[in-house]
């Protein structure tokens, strides 16, 4: 599947092609993360009575705290699923 | 997404794929903002024109919705560093699988 030859890769760079997989799933998670980070965060933090264009500062607050919270409690399922995985 | 892990090729590949995701992203966004702001702001079906009170609506909607993404995103990589780790528990598992 990839080439090893010392002669090849010095003429041509060759693409391993699971490396693109890899990239790609991380791409993946990332975005899929960013966009349940954004949903879930405008659920908790933005009310729906649209008083102005502006979010007031509440709202912002709301923000930080909200999007860190999320990666925090990602980590922690993280850190579950490796415990998980180890003993299974 | 370490670009020291990959050679020249193959992150060329790999910026032509996140051009692709970013294209595929914003299609998106705006498909989904129009579908939140339509279910939060149309009401009146007597008539097929947006009134006033809808029209103010979806503006305050779309603009409080793109100043909360750009917030979101803004703090999001700020603490990447949380992200990365994310990452590197589920990559370690894929490298495992392949």
């Amino acid at each position: 599947m990839s080439f090893f030859g010392g002669n090849m890769q010095s003429q041509q760079q060759t693409i391993n092609p699971q490396n693109i997989a890899l990239a790609e799933q991380e791409l993946e998670m990332v975005t899929d993360l960013f966009n349940r980070i954004t949903e879930s965060c405008h659920k908790k933090c933005i009310s729906k009575e649209y008083t102005q264009g502006e979010l007031n500062q509440g709202e912002a607050v709301c923000i930080d705290r909200c999007v860190a919270k999320f990666l925090d409690v990602n980590s922690k399922v993280g850190e579950k699923m490796q415990q998980m995985g180890g003993s299974a | 997404m370490d670009p020291s892990k990959y050679n020249q090729a193959e992150q060329e590949q790999i910026r032509a794929l996140i051009e692709q995701k970013q294209v595929s992203d914003f299609m998106n966004l705006f498909t989904g903002l129009t579908d939140r702001c339509f279910k939060e702001c149309a009401y009146d079906f007597r008539t097929k024109a947006v009134t006033g009170r809808e029209a103010a609506c979806v503006q305050k909607c779309a603009d409080r919705f793109l100043k909360h993404s750009e917030r979101v995103s803004t703090r999001f990589a700020e603490l990447s560093e949380a992200v990365s780790r994310t990452i590197f528990y589920v990559v370690r598992k894929i490298e495992f699988i392949y």
